[in-house]
């Protein structure tokens, strides 16, 4: 068996198109026209997105080759075959969506550089190459599938209950097309700071400071109980002639569901699970990607996928319900794809064994519970005592931190739950609320450094 | 069918109940990590909580879920007092002075005092 080894990068070649020197970026912006980023909102105002958290993700290269928002014709071709025009697979339209009014009073035109403002200050640019409209609702659906055309895995029409086909949804009709380019790079506020991995980066501490010839990534959304402590521990025994060197957590930060938890817990729960050595640092390391969560079960898995792919990843741990929320799509959905395939969403085969594919290895994992009678945390296609099994439930676990019970060592290691109460504590609440949501839109994860933009 | 309310002890509950007969009548989970007390909920009072909250409702195991803090807290209370079990009526006496705190709950949650 051969030694398995970093995979390149999706695409081959790692996107980049953050400019780090002031007087580049000035000549660039000089003269542009200025767009203020707006939130992608419900009806009754809910920020459910921010497309600055696109723009940073594609020029940091975590969606490589993805550069920039899909002209018309590779929009189509991901909704249609999950693939952009170069044949990459790529699983999610990335749009730069306006509405009627903002575009008249824009006055662009392809060929526009348009420098978009967030905060006040200069953030990126998008060269315009195409500029053309699309019926929102009809791309949600799209994205995530029907019971009718995609009967291998969708078990439910999706509907206005669904955050992902809402953010779709409320989509503006007007697409401008083209690459993004940051100009002004952000600072990330703590603790997001310290856990700012992008894939270049990664792959570099990956190699010279940890060291790690396999790694495999665990996505979250989520402080980890000691359930998901298990499944990173189990999922990487996998590995080629030794388990995996190193464990991967990457968070997905951004908009999220109320109910879960704020993003800041999750990212310092998932750190105590190696700075109190339950997991030891030498083997552990937590990372974060910006993207509002679409909850898209299988094609979310594709873009998890791609983001850890690149950031050096050899191996994925995929569970059942993978991203999911409700009961929209089977809940084994992720792990058909990376079996055998999904053939009515592009898929032949899986995703890591077609054309222009994915090079990381998936490692499907079923659930893990406390046998009472093997007196341990089983796994539960191995356990017998089904009957017997106590789990790890989510809503049990958020009802015990919501009444502010101290929950057992076995359950949630005392470090994560005080991760919790900590932001708790700052927040006045352990969870996603609305409250937290127009907060999070208004500060967001990051400063902008001032910026003159000089007049043309 | 009755219905079932979980009410989990961590310490500080736990030494609210110990001596007494509840004691007797703990369950515990994970391997004696977790203790909890199971009060039943006749079917007709179940309708009235579920009927008082939206989110709750009853789940696979016949468990009432997804109530408000303020209620389970409240459950735990009168257990606290009576030393029984039995005190779902007295739980129920309480519902409008209970949803009012439910209210709050979707802006405020007191955090616990821990180190």
């Amino acid at each position: 068996m051969p030694l398995i080894k970093t995979p390149p990068p999706h695409g081959g070649k790692l996107v980049d198109r953050v400019v780090k020197k002031r007087d580049i970026a000035e000549k660039m912006v000089a003269g542009c026209p200025t767009f203020e980023l707006k939130p992608t909102t419900l009806p009754d105002g809910t920020p459910i997105r921010h497309v600055y958290r696109e723009i940073m993700s594609v020029c940091y290269g975590f969606f490589s080759p993805v550069e920039g928002s899909m002209v018309q014709n590779e929009l189509e071709r991901v909704l249609n075959e999950r693939r952009l025009l170069s044949e990459w697979i790529f699983p999610y339209p990335i749009l730069f969506d306006i509405s009627e009014e903002d575009y008249k009073a824009l006055d662009v035109k392809e060929g526009d550089r348009l420098l978009l403002m967030l905060k006040g200050q200069p953030f990126a640019t998008i060269d315009i190459e195409e500029i053309y409209k699309i019926d929102p609702t009809d791309v949600a659906t799209r994205t995530f599938g029907t019971p009718e055309k995609n009967p291998e895995v969708v078990r439910e029409p999706f509907n206005e209950k669904h955050p992902g086909y809402m953010i779709y949804k409320m989509h503006k009709p007007v697409i401008l097309a083209g690459k993004y380019t940051i100009v002004n790079e952000p600072k990330f506020k703590e603790p997001f700071d310290r856990f700012w991995f992008p894939p270049a980066k990664c792959r570099e501490v990956i190699k010279n400071e940890k060291k790690w010839r396999t790694v495999i990534a665990h996505q979250t959304r989520n402080v980890p109980h000691v359930g998901h402590e298990m499944l990173m521990k189990c999922a990487a025994y996998t590995g080629d002639i030794e388990p995996c060197h190193g464990i991967l957590v990457n968070a997905i930060i951004g908009a999220k569901r109320r109910g879960d938890y704020p993003d800041e817990a999750i990212l310092e729960g998932h750190e105590a699970v190696n700075k109190y050595g339950y997991i030891k640092p030498e083997r552990h390391m937590v990372t974060f990607t910006l993207w509002d969560m679409r909850y898209g079960n299988p094609i979310e898995s594709l873009l998890h996928g791609v983001i850890r792919q690149n950031m050096g990843c050899t191996h994925h741990m995929f569970g059942r319900d993978h991203a999911a929320v409700g009961e929209y799509y089977d809940m084994y959905a992720t792990q058909i794809l990376w079996s055998k395939g999904i053939p009515s969403f592009g898929f032949e085969a899986p995703p890591n064994e077609v054309d222009y594919g994915l090079k990381i290895i998936p490692q499907n994992m079923a659930e893990f519970w406390y046998c009472p009678i093997c007196q341990e945390i089983a796994y539960s296609e191995s356990c017998g005592h089904t009957d017997a099994k106590q789990k790890f439930s989510g809503s049990f676990l958020r009802g015990m931190v919501a009444e502010g019970v101290f929950p057992p060592r076995v359950v949630m290691r005392p470090e994560v739950y005080k991760a919790i109460v900590k932001w708790w504590k700052v927040y006045n609440y352990p969870f996603v609320n609305r409250k937290y949501l127009d907060m999070k839109n208004k500060e967001l994860e990051i400063d902008l450094p001032a910026m003159e933009v000089p007049k043309a | 069918m009755p219905h079932y309310i979980s009410v989990i002890l961590d310490d500080e509950r736990y030494s609210k109940i110990k001596g007494t007969p509840l004691e007797e009548k703990i369950t515990y989970l994970f391997g004696g990590a977790l203790r909890s007390l199971i009060v039943e909920v006749p079917e007709e009072k179940s309708e009235k909580i579920l009927k008082a909250f939206d989110k709750a409702r009853i789940d696979s195991r016949g468990y009432i879920e997804d109530i408000p803090v303020a209620f389970r807290r409240a459950v735990f209370e009168e257990i606290a007092k009576a030393k029984s079990l039995d005190v779902i009526d007295k739980v129920l006496e309480r519902l409008d002075e209970i949803v009012e705190a439910a209210k709050k709950e979707d802006e405020y949650i007191p955090p616990p005092e821990i180190e």
